[in-house]
């Protein structure tokens, strides 16, 4: 990696203190303090402060795991919740249904539903979402900003842009992976839009923009030129899924983001410190 | 390949104990922020680079949301953010090297953020330099000077003002290995 004859350097140094280096470059090292007994001493001394934070911070990882971080545990509880959620999504699908078939009479029966506010709101998202699907999706070397290989990355910022903690969807259980994300201008603001893909090269966006509306909505469906969208307010959220595939397959897909939305959208909504039982 | 319970679980030792560092010693908080980490490792599972090794992974995950938790705090305003008098792990310990501990911690827990970070996945994490830009997703010469900005930094507050005396006595200089 090196030549023996270089001289030292800040980094060989580092690696000292880490303990990183080879037999050959700790020699090295050796030799150089030994002609440098000033550098020895502080060298040595960052050494020391290395090995007292480890030592200080030993026990933290010794100590036993509590319940609550026990993965079996947490896994149980996932279940737990999304089959509440389910049932939650399922009986707004009736109602949804019940909609579809009772004509509008239902509407006023559910909380927060179509005041004439929500209803421009949500044709201007469709149209939003739709056209950006259409631009997005068709595109073969571009078509996020931000890969899913920086996933961290592309959650903080769109989630900084649009002011809140936004969550990515886990798509695959439905063969649909993420391809990345992209901010986009919309009347009211920033919106995120995220993009996903199946085996088969089918395209999928997931549509966020911040509503500031209060409570939820139903599911709403669009069907434009052969793209179908689904759309909902929940929390302040206006989103909207959208695909170039059937109806109901696209249902399925929009109750998963539902959930997973509302799952991190009630843990962010926890009170702070106070309010927690210790 | 062993399934992903027993890959995460293998790690949480480790995460608590940085989340603990980061947060300085506050355990409460440490779990909280590491129960999170977990949920979102679940979550995302199958979005990982299957390649990796899940640690590097997992650890990012853990100081994104450390991160996010930090801002939220900042913002709400200062009351709510950690101070100095928050306890400090290790003092309990009942060993000769305590004081030394609780010295050491108060200066390490006053470094910046970011120096803190890359002291604790280097220096007691054993995450490699290259590990260690990958978690905080800066390059790598940053990850090299900001552990020698740290280092130093942590050396003057603790050496510093009897750095003279130490150095006249040929002071006692423990080479910890």
């Amino acid at each position: 990696m090196r030549a023996a004859s270089r001289p030292i350097e800040e980094d060989d140094l580092q690696g000292w203190v880490d303990g990183r280096l080879t037999p050959e470059q700790a020699e090295a090292v050796e030799t150089y303090f030994a002609a440098h007994p000033e550098a020895k001493e502080r060298w040595s001394q960052y050494a020391a402060q290395r090995a007292g934070l480890r030592a200080a911070f030993a026990e933290n990882a010794e100590a036993p795991i509590p319940a609550r971080l026990r993965v079996s545990r947490l896994l149980a509880e996932r279940r737990t919740r999304r089959y509440r959620q389910f049932a939650r999504i399922a009986a707004a699908i009736a109602l949804l249904v019940a909609g579809g078939i009772g004509g509008w009479a239902a509407h006023d029966l559910l909380p927060g539903l179509t005041s004439s506010a929500s209803a421009v709101l949500a044709s201007s998202v469709f149209d939003d979402a739709i056209a950006a699907h259409r631009t997005f999706s068709v595109e073969t070397r571009h078509p996020v900003e931000v890969g899913a290989n920086e996933e961290a990355h592309l959650v903080q910022w769109l989630s900084k842009r649009l002011g809140r903690p936004l969550i990515i969807p886990d798509l695959s259980g439905l063969g649909f992976q993420l391809m990345g994300g992209r901010l986009l201008p919309a009347d009211s603001g920033p919106a995120a839009l995220f993009m996903y893909e199946d085996d088969k090269g089918t395209r999928l966006s997931c549509y966020y923009l911040v509503a500031d509306i209060a409570g939820g909505s139903e599911f709403k469906f669009h069907e434009q030129n052969g793209i179908n969208a689904f759309y909902w307010i929940e929390d302040g959220l206006a989103y909207a899924i959208t695909a170039n595939m059937p109806r109901d397959r696209l249902l399925k897909i929009a109750e998963i983001v539902y959930q997973q939305n509302s799952a991190g959208g009630a843990k962010a909504k926890l009170p702070p410190a106070p309010g927690k039982p210790s | 390949m062993p399934d992903r319970a027993t890959l995460i679980e293998a790690q949480i030792p480790g995460l608590r104990r940085f989340a603990c560092a980061l947060l300085r010693g506050d355990q409460e908080a440490a779990d909280d922020l590491v129960q999170d980490t977990l949920e979102r490792a679940l979550s995302y599972w199958n979005l990982r680079r299957k390649q990796d090794n899940p640690r590097g992974w997992l650890y990012t995950i853990l100081y994104n949301r450390f991160l996010s938790e930090q801002h939220r705090v900042r913002r709400r305003g200062p009351h709510a953010a950690l101070t100095e008098d928050t306890d400090l792990p290790g003092i309990e310990g009942g060993q000769h090297s305590a004081l030394e501990h609780r010295d050491l911690l108060r200066a390490f827990a006053a470094l910046p953020e970011e120096q803190r970070a890359v002291l604790l996945l280097v220096g007691v994490e054993d995450a490699s330099y290259q590990e260690a830009a990958r978690v905080l997703g800066v390059p790598i010469g940053t990850v090299m000077s900001r552990l020698s900005r740290g280092r130093e930094r942590l050396r003057r507050s603790i050496y510093g003002e009897l750095g003279q005396n130490v150095r006249q006595c040929n002071g006692p200089l423990r080479r910890v290995k």
